[in-house]
């Protein structure tokens, strides 16, 4: 009889723990099943039905390097390159060795300055010019989080080794600078990724015309104008203005919904 | 010749005193007051001038000022400038002023008309233009009139507003009003107070922060200072700032806190210099939205407009300019003009020019907008009335001012016009560019935490350098161990060493106390504590309870005993039996050493 009960409990208990996850399982399924109405969406050619079924995914918490590429595709595909900048901005932030995100993001950057200099003579993309950004653009935030405990597991054997072994040789110091090389370069890499050498979060322009005003006001004065692709930085914020730093040093207040955050940890946009 | 050559000379050089001093002196008198228009209760600043190159000022006198007992005098100054310059060819001039400064504070209403000032210079009188002051019943102050921030006295001795009062110095943040409507003018005024002698070239402002505000500053070129009274003291009253702040949104808005460092002292050499640092305290504005029901592009000012066409007949295809300038008082960047399209013709983004002025605590300016019309059709075409409308604080209601409608006539056929000004096609345009394919799988990943804020990460990285720092520790105490060992060692050796000479000089007083200090080290050694001068009861006692097996401690306290005696009857040793002794010493502290490695 014992034996009844313990195989009834066996069959009963994975029944019960699934029917204490119903959202999650039918969240999984109904986000899973909004991708795949994206996709098809952006198959047809209906570009604005997919970025609609594609911005449900990302409303919903969904950080996903593919999602946010597919989005960027489907306005790219629509002709809304600023967004198209942003989303696949986005995708190679989360993703950074993204070849096809890379290339896509340059064709929209080109297909709108394209565009842009068609009507006015020429035109130019503010793009970042950092030298930090350039050099860790390839290296993922995880990668360079690994690389940096080896570095510093080696680093130390090599110099707990040097300082209390008794027989030194030449490539225990070889070892020694080179670890801590490779150590510095990841925390510094780390710090670059966490935007400690920024003074705001990665936002583009995404109006033609974002005009930057000396106060958080539609009447203040204008400084200047941002363009749509323009990359910058938010280096302050008042009710639904931002103040955008644009990346050769101009800066103004501008409603924030002409701009798009980069970085999805932010939540603006 | 010579003596003629050095009457020339002398007379060239002469020359300029002789005319300095038939020139007559070059004199001026103001009479003046700041405002002209106040109301009873608040202050005004009159000032009498006389300024003179050249003479010698005698007097200057405004005998009207006696007349009114009506004007309470609250401050009197009198300042007394003199220069000098020195100009090629005309010798030393003397240029000297006195100018008198009176803070009035009106007690009745009416007009006062006051007299000339007069003022005497080497002896021959020199009058001013006369003046009226207006004096208006008390009353709510629609900002229309006097620019109370200039008056810092007004109210410091019934109530010490916008400040946080010191005996020695404080600042006070002037806002006049505190209460307006979204575009109006709010006078901020910054004064130091002070009953120190501060050095005027040390004093560093640091401006009050006016978020919501839109600011024009009036630079304050050089600081001036009054002698005004607060709660029964005199203080010298500099003005540190004076702007023009327009709110931009309604609700309260804050001035923050002004800050100024200053020296004083330092001068004399017994005299050291100290800086002086004062924070003020902020201020609230209150703004209130305009007056409804109202025009939803109206500001708060009043404005005259004047618009023209710069020709009115023109080939079809080029361009017309419309200008139309908005001139008044407000804020000129507040203005907004649209114009409406116009059939036929093509409008260009306008160019907007500003032109502002601070005079009399009121901002007032120009703002002029430049159109380039091109006709595309030929005909006549028309600029309609363009409308401006504006809210009058004298009247408290709304107003407009309007252009005239302007027309102009283009002739010929419409040529096309140069690509760089068609117009712009906003409408996006999908590239050539292919952008596919879209990715039909995904993790639908949320935004993984990355491993750097992983709870785990700091532990794993802080693990190497604390096991570094421990390691470290560990060989630095090790190390510690055995410089002690070594220490003991070579004192051991020494000790041995000397007894091995005083058995070959046959000295056994000296071998014994060798001996006896070479086993008492050992044992030093051994157990970390002195044990010289322990009675040899005890010294056993100690001995076995640190372990020493039986037959050691016996032979050391035989050792120590035959030493001991030894020392006190040394004529009796023989050297063999010094040799022997020796021996047995350096078995016993061998066995000591071993015995300390076991432990």
């Amino acid at each position: 009889m014992r034996a009844w009960y313990v195989a009834l409990a066996l069959l009963v208990a994975p029944v019960g723990a699934a029917a204490q996850q119903p959202g999650r399982a039918s969240g999984v399924s109904s986000l899973t099943g909004i991708f795949k109405a994206a996709n098809v969406a952006a198959s047809r050619g209906d570009h604005a039905g997919a970025i609609v079924n594609y911005r449900k995914l990302t409303e919903a918490g969904i950080h996903d390097p593919d999602v946010y590429f597919n989005l960027a595709t489907s306005f790219a595909q629509s002709g809304d390159y600023a967004r198209a900048i942003l989303n696949y901005e986005r995708a190679l932030t989360l993703h950074p060795n993204d070849s096809k995100a890379s290339e896509n993001l340059r064709a929209a950057e080109k297909a709108l300055e394209e565009r842009r200099a068609e009507v006015e003579g020429e035109a130019m993309i503010r793009r970042s010019s950092s030298i930090s950004d350039a050099i860790y653009r390839g290296l993922s935030e995880d990668a360079l989080a690994i690389a940096m405990l080896v570095a510093n597991l080696v680093f130390f054997l090599a110099l707990t080794w040097t300082a209390v072994g008794r027989r030194r040789k030449g490539w225990l110091y070889g070892l020694l600078v080179s670890s801590g090389v490779v150590l510095l370069f990841c925390a510094l890499g780390l710090g670059v990724k966490a935007g400690l050498l920024r003074d705001g979060p990665r936002a583009v322009a995404l109006d033609d015309r974002v005009i930057l005003h000396e106060g958080p006001d539609p009447r203040a004065q204008a400084r200047g104008e941002a363009r749509a692709g323009d990359r910058g930085q938010i280096v302050d914020r008042d009710r639904d203005f931002v103040k955008l730093r644009v990346v050769r040093g101009l800066e103004g207040w501008t409603p924030s919904s002409g701009v798009g955050l980069i970085d999805p940890d932010h939540g603006v946009h | 010749m010579i003596r003629l050559v050095t009457f020339a000379f002398l007379a060239m050089a002469t020359l300029p005193w002789a005319a300095t001093a038939r020139a007559e002196p070059e004199v001026t008198v103001t009479l003046d007051a700041t405002p002209t228009e106040v109301r009873v209760g608040e202050a005004t600043r009159l000032e009498v001038r006389v300024r003179a190159r050249g003479g010698r000022i005698q007097n200057l006198e405004l005998n009207d000022l006696k007349k009114y007992p009506e004007l309470e005098i609250v401050s009197h100054q009198t300042m007394r400038p003199m220069q000098f310059s020195f100009g090629f060819g005309s010798g030393v001039q003397k240029e000297s002023s006195i100018t008198n400064i009176f803070v009035l504070r009106p007690t009745v209403a009416g007009t006062y008309e006051f007299g000339p000032a007069v003022a005497k210079v080497d002896g021959k009188s020199y009058r001013s233009t006369p003046l009226t002051l207006v004096v208006l019943p008390a009353g709510r102050d629609t900002g229309g009139g006097a620019d109370q921030a200039a008056a810092p006295d007004a109210t410091v001795d019934a109530e010490l507003t916008g400040a946080r009062y010191d005996e020695r110095a404080f600042l006070r943040t002037v806002v006049e009003p505190d209460e307006v409507y979204i575009g109006q003018q709010v006078n901020v005024t910054v004064y130091l107070y002070t009953r120190l002698r501060l050095s005027p070239q040390s004093v560093i402002p640091s401006k009050p922060s006016m978020d919501g505000f839109w600011v024009h500053d009036d630079p304050i070129t050089s600081l001036q200072s009054e002698t005004v009274p607060v709660m029964g003291a005199h203080y010298r009253a500099y003005v540190l700032q004076r702007s023009a702040a327009f709110p931009q949104r309604s609700g309260e808005l804050t001035i923050g806190p002004p800050n100024v460092t200053f020296d004083v002292g330092g001068r004399s050499l017994f005299d050291a210099p100290q800086r002086v640092q004062r924070e003020g305290v902020p201020v609230a504005v209150n703004v209130n939205p305009l007056p409804q029901p109202g025009p939803a592009d109206a500001v708060v000012g009043r404005y005259t407009l004047q618009a023209w066409l710069d020709r009115t007949t023109a080939d079809t295809g080029d361009a017309v300019t419309l200008r139309i300038d908005a001139t008044g008082l407000g804020n000129v960047q507040d203005l907004r003009i649209n114009l409406p399209p116009l059939v036929g013709v093509r409008t260009l983004q306008p160019a907007i020019r500003d032109q502002q002025h601070f005079q009399r605590g009121k901002l007032s300016g120009t703002r002029s907008w430049e159109w380039i019309l091109i006709a595309e059709t030929p005909g006549e075409h028309t600029v309609p009335p363009i409308e401006l409308h504006f809210f009058d604080l004298d009247i408290e209601e709304y107003r407009a001012v309007s252009t005239p409608a302007l027309s102009f006539t283009s002739s010929g056929s419409a040529k096309r016009a140069p690509p760089a000004i068609e117009p712009v096609d906003t409408r996006p345009k999908p590239s050539a560019a292919t952008f596919g394919p879209i990715r039909m799988y995904s993790a639908l990943t949320r935004g993984e935490t990355p491993m750097r804020d992983q709870g785990w990460f700091a532990w794993l990285l802080a693990f190497p350098p604390v096991l570094f720092l421990l390691v470290m520790l560990g060989a630095g105490a090790a190390r510690h161990r055995e410089q002690r060992s070594a220490t003991a060692g070579a004192v051991q050796r020494q000790l041995v060493r000397s007894a091995e000479n005083a058995l070959q000089a046959n000295d056994p007083r000296s071998f014994y106390d060798r001996i006896v200090a070479s086993i008492t080290h050992a044992l030093d050694s051994r157990l970390g504590d002195p044990v010289a001068g322990l009675p040899h009861a005890k010294l056993r006692t100690r001995l076995v309870a640190e372990g020493f097996d039986d037959d050691l401690v016996q032979r050391v306290i035989n050792e120590l005993e035959g030493a001991d005696f030894a020392r006190f009857a040394a004529s009796g040793v023989s050297k063999d039996e010094m040799e022997r002794c020796r021996q047995r010493t350096a078995a016993i502290i061998e066995r000591i050493e071993r015995s300390r490695k076991k432990t």
